[in-house]
């Protein structure tokens, strides 16, 4: 090949490769603008753009909602579901992240075109002050929809048919690394619109030395703490009113929020600007403030510096909506008219710089653990040493509460006794009915039991005919349960399993995976075990059963999250010590610590030990 | 403009179109368009600094040229006569060019990192593109003039092009006025196996640029911004990215430049020779940013060695020191000197003193020390031509050169030396990968990484044989020939960091 003919090679192989990437384009459709025929994967073009990818999944799919929530990246936390009933409405989470005011405005005007919208709840965030007509990362990842700000349509297809192949390559690579829970190339939940915070909401939440350490969320970690000057306050208000003119002439239903704002956050936002702030956005409209409280000072209302928990959003949807079922601080949520801006101003000012009273909204319970009990204590705990630590505990004025108690104190805000213990049984043994139950009795205390579903009533283990430690049945289970006395929950139904008697090709360990098991499956075969536990536990007993103790306390957030799915609000591990209980946050009631009561030969040890846990605890 | 984006190969289309429909007496004009073109997308300051500089430096060479030229002129007698006071002039002429080009090169470059220093006010100016290269130049023309090696360009438009040629703005080579002014100038059409030899040459810098060192430096800008939170193996892994990141950036955008400007037949000095097969330090700078290395050279080190202060301390250093020592004194300060220079020159910052520094003081010592360690090889019995010393030889200065880069990414000195106290002495092994995919190389990018060195590798150490490379591949059949293109292309397209191709996500910004 001569030189002419290799440059005429080269151009038109060049060529080729060049029409070929529009078509790559198309096909794997990164930012999802050509409906993504291929992978269908709306989280993943709504991750790279929010803006483009939110709105595409509404043109195909707004008939699915009748209402919107817009707002910036907090405004996630508000979550659907409660809404949706209070209001009797289809709600869609329209946040993006980075959102500055006129982004709301586009989009606003957008959907009151497009579709059918009866309400929105808009969330006015502190930081809306801060940007406006903020240009984004880039145009291809921070653009607005050409439909929502009128910008050039050949331009906006144009760009996202000539994107560089990476694009493509990058989503077919993750497609095959997607995984159940969220993924930081796929964070929506797409039919609500929210993050996908499967994962994030079963965290265990304890004590608050911990909780700062924890390098998790690690995409928050080098968030800049700098000081925010609200400059754009001016702009922002304008947008805000033109949103409300719009809402008002389509008689759509507006509801303006100030979302939550930790009280780290606030301190690098001048109080003068942050006044100026509500007043303005009081003249415009009236609006409910959440953005401080006592839940500001409290860090694990907050995933990180500038977002509040779903939990905290259900709080101020609760107050909203007049609902006394949830549990919320007196000083949540205020309704502000430009009659009591002023009053508003002056209280934030005298909260933020105050330090939380933590004994208004947490406690410490201990919860103990036994398994079998035996005349002699020759395995587990002794009848006599069983009774010496009940004795001990009473002297020592402890109350045994059960998980319904702890369950009202953290979902309610109930109260809880001053020094509160649980006493759980793992396993289900007959020793339990036999020694256990009388002494409680003859104490006063309440106790759990949680039962293996497949040893219920057996002597033998399984199907082998191989003898064990018998266990109690379900006659037995149901006169402890009726007496009140105790609590019967579950152990699982199969997945405690015990390896040298067991005939099946896989063992599992505890409620985990087996090797090579896929999400889905596993998730399938834990709720399925769960269920069959559960069903027969309430089948004899006739009362709830949410509360499951991991089996070897071992458990992961897959299973932790397969188990809240299908109701389960309390789980225990058996991880070493006393527990932080945190009013409004459920995850505290995960994975919860325990302690091995029966390594401790008399009661009073046992006090000595709680009493030393508590103390190293204290809040 | 980014010679990364698509808009370069338009935009080198383009004026290749011009240049080639114009008649050969125009065509220059193409080239100059084309130039300013291409900065002006710099903004309206880096045009300011190019116009001072260009200006500078042409009135200068002209005033040094009529010099010259008065001299001339003279009998010889008056010739001898005026011998003191014409080299005054001359340096005070040359002199002045520099302080003008050097001093906006100061204030620029170095200004800020000085005041905050010395606790001034600093002008936080923007450094623009390419700034050091044409001022080092343009300068070289200047001092050329002054001694008379070329002419001075009277034609304004005609010396602008030479200092503004644009494939070489971003990133040099340093070119000199005899050997690219001409070629500027020519007119000459290029022929179908310079175009095709122009092409290839870029497919290979766009290969090593964004294929292999686009994708070093994500793990290499991660641990350098926080060395602290990274044990050893992962620190000394991103150095090594760093190096080869280096290499493939600078080389590869050397390549790519070269290629652009052989596209109108136009050859640019060289200005890497495979440093990796380098038998010492010295000869690694030879072969490492070779232009930087002969400008230096020239007008630093020579002028240095030849003159009257360094005349003087080699009689006294001969007197007193005697021997070996005495004799070389002088060179080695000189050469020490070069490399402190080198080092300022690429950055305001103490990591860089510090890499002139450890550069001069090793080849310093090595020179000094070579009688004794030619002494050892005797005693070893050594043989210098032997395949497993030469082996030796580029290990050592491979290690050496590696050693080195430790000291010019950190953000300060300190920061080096924990990366290197890391390195030796917290190595954690098992910690590497799980290390390097956390952040967020993929197994991808650790197999591209290594198929692409080791790509350069084998081109390299074959062109080191002497093998040439594109002419044994002009010799193959069509297909071979075509599978050079497709591939390199293919390769480029799906696996370089395309201006702004690759996915970021930025979730977590409210």
């Amino acid at each position: 090949m001569n030189s002419k003919k290799w440059l005429a090679a080269f151009f038109g192989t060049a060529l080729a490769l060049a029409l070929l990437i529009p078509v790559l384009n198309v096909l794997v459709d990164p930012f999802g603008v050509f409906g993504d025929v291929l992978f269908h994967w709306d989280s993943y073009s709504e991750t790279l753009n929010p803006r483009v990818g939110k709105l595409e999944y509404l043109d195909r799919h707004y008939e699915e909602y009748d209402s919107y929530i817009l707002g910036c990246s907090s405004t996630s936390s508000f979550p659907v579901e409660e809404l949706n009933e209070y209001m009797d409405a289809k709600f869609y989470n329209l946040f993006v992240y980075g959102a500055d005011m006129l982004d709301t405005e586009d989009m606003t005007r957008y959907i009151l075109r497009n579709y059918t919208v009866k309400n929105i709840l808009l969330n006015v965030y502190i930081d809306n002050g801060a940007i406006y007509d903020d240009p984004g990362i880039d145009n291809l990842t921070g653009a607005m929809h050409y439909a929502a700000d009128g910008s050039s349509k050949l331009g906006f297809y144009g760009k996202y048919l000539l994107l560089g192949p990476r694009w493509s390559l990058d989503k077919v690579e993750r497609y095959f690394q997607n995984r159940l829970f969220a993924d930081a190339f796929d964070v929506f939940d797409v039919t609500s619109g929210t993050y996908d915070k499967r994962q994030r909401d079963v965290e265990y939440i304890g004590d608050l030395p911990e909780y700062e350490s924890r390098p998790a969320y690690a995409e928050f970690a080098d968030y800049p703490t700098y000081t925010v000057r609200l400059t754009k306050t001016g702009p922002a208000m304008e947008s805000l009113r033109r949103i409300v003119a719009m809402c008002e002439d389509a008689g759509v239903h507006l509801t303006v929020v100030c979302g939550p704002v930790n009280a780290g956050y606030m301190e690098g936002i001048p109080r003068e600007e942050a006044a100026e702030f509500y007043r303005a956005l009081a003249e415009v409209t009236p609006f409910w403030d959440f953005s401080i409280s006592s839940i500001s000072l409290e860090p694990r209302y907050f995933y990180d510096l500038t977002h509040f928990r779903n939990c905290v959003g259900v709080m101020a949807e609760a107050r909203m909506f007049g609902d006394e079922s949830v549990y919320i601080p007196e000083d949540f949520g205020v309704y502000v008219t430009p009659e009591n801006v002023e009053s508003l101003i002056e209280r934030n000012d005298r909260l933020l710089g105050t330090e939380p009273d933590r004994s208004d909204y947490t406690c410490q319970v201990p919860i103990l653990l036994y398994h079998d009990v035996t005349p002699d204590g020759s395995v587990g705990v002794s009848a006599g040493q069983l009774e010496d630590h009940l004795r001990a505990l009473r002297d020592a004025g402890y109350t045994a509460v059960t998980f319904d108690e702890l369950q009202a104190y953290v979902y309610q805000g109930a109260e809880l006794p001053e020094k509160s213990v649980v006493i759980t049984f793992d396993d289900g043994y007959s020793s339990n009915y036999q020694y256990a139950f009388p002494l409680l009795e003859k104490y006063g205390m309440k106790a759990t039991i949680f039962v293996i579903g497949a040893s219920v009533g057996h002597e033998t283990y399984k199907d082998t005919g191989l003898a064990m430690t018998p266990h109690f049945g379900t006659a037995e289970m149901a006169e402890m349960s009726d007496s009140g006395v105790v609590s019967i929950q579950s152990h699982t139904y199969d997945m405690h399993q015990w390896g040298p008697y067991e005939t099946g090709p896989d063992i599992r360990d505890g409620v985990k995976r087996f090797p090579g098991e896929s999400e889905a499956a596993f998730v399938e075969a834990l709720q399925a075990d769960f269920a069959k536990s559960r069903g027969e536990i309430e089948a004899v007993t006739g009362k709830t059963v949410d509360v499951l103790a991991y089996p070897g306390g071992v458990y992961d957030d897959l299973s932790q999250w397969a188990l809240s799915e299908c109701g389960v609000r309390v789980t225990l591990s058996t991880r070493h010590g006393v527990n932080t209980l945190i009013r409004g946050l459920p995850q505290c009631l995960f994975g919860m610590y325990r302690i091995y009561a029966d390594g401790y030969a008399g009661g009073d040890e046992l006090v000595a030990a709680i009493d030393g846990l508590l103390a190293q605890n204290a809040e | 403009m980014d010679i990364t984006s698509w808009r370069f190969p338009v935009f080198l289309l383009a004026a290749l179109a011009a240049y080639v429909l114009l008649p050969q007496n125009r065509r220059w004009w193409a080239l100059l368009a084309a130039s300013l073109l291409f900065y002006a997308c710099g903004g309206a300051a880096a045009m300011a600094y190019l116009g001072v500089t260009a200006a500078a430096t042409y009135i200068g060479a002209l005033l040094l040229q009529r010099l010259n030229d008065r001299r001339a002129a003279m009998d010889q007698e008056a010739r001898r006569a005026s011998r003191r006071a014409h080299d005054r002039k001359r340096h005070l002429t040359a002199g002045a060019v520099c302080c003008v080009c050097f001093g906006m090169l100061f204030a620029v470059k170095y200004w800020d990192s000085t005041a905050s220093a010395l606790g001034l006010r600093p002008l936080g100016l923007v450094v623009p593109v390419g700034i050091s290269f044409y001022i080092f130049q343009s300068v070289g023309y200047v001092l050329d003039v002054s001694r008379g090696k070329i002419r001075a360009q009277r034609d304004p438009a005609k010396y602008l092009l030479f200092v503004s040629f644009f494939p070489q703005m971003v990133q040099g080579p340093i070119d000199s006025f005899g050997h690219l002014s001409p070629q500027l100038l020519s007119g000459r059409k290029p022929d179908a196996d310079e175009l095709r030899d122009g092409i290839q040459l870029m497919m290979w810098g766009f290969f090593k640029k964004l294929v292999i060192a686009g994708r070093a430096a994500t793990v290499v800008d991660a641990v350098y911004s926080d060395a602290g939170a990274y044990p050893g193996s992962v620190i000394a892994f991103a150095v090594l990215m760093y190096t080869v990141e280096l290499y493939c950036d600078f080389s590869g955008g050397i390549d790519i430049v070269r290629g652009a400007a052989g596209l109108f037949g136009i050859e640019l000095a060289e200005n890497f020779r495979r440093p990796i097969f380098a038998l010492s330090l010295a000869e690694f700078w030879r072969r490492w940013h070779i232009t930087l290395g002969e400008w230096m050279k020239n007008y630093v080190f020579y002028p240095l060695s030849l003159s009257g202060a360094f005349a003087a301390l080699g009689r006294f250093s001969r007197k007193h020191l005697g021997g070996m020592a005495g004799r070389i004194l002088p060179t080695s300060l000189a050469t020490f000197i070069v490399y402190f220079i080198i080092g300022i020159w690429h950055g305001a910052n103490l990591t860089f003193l510090a890499f002139g520094l450890y550069n001069g003081v090793i080849i310093t010592s090595s020179i000094l020390l070579a009688p004794l360690w030619s002494r050892l090889k005797k005693a070893l019995r050594v043989r210098e031509d032997s395949g497993a010393y030469k082996l030796f030889c580029m290990a050592r200065t491979s290690a050496v050169v590696f050693v080195g880069r430790y000291l010019t990414r950190a953000p300060w000195l300190k920061m080096s030396l924990i990366m290197l106290w890391r390195t030796v002495f917290d190595f954690h092994r098992r910690r590497l990968i799980p290390g390097i995919l956390a952040l967020g190389m993929s197994w991808t990018d650790l197999v591209v990484v290594g198929l692409g060195c080791a790509a350069v590798l084998t081109v390299e150490a074959l062109q080191e044989r002497g093998v040439r490379i594109r002419k044994t591949l002009a010799s193959k059949g069509a297909l071979v020939q075509w599978l050079f293109i497709f591939i390199p292309l293919t390769v480029i397209l799906l696996f370089g960091a395309l201006g702004g191709g690759g996915s970021e996500f930025i979730y977590g910004r409210i």
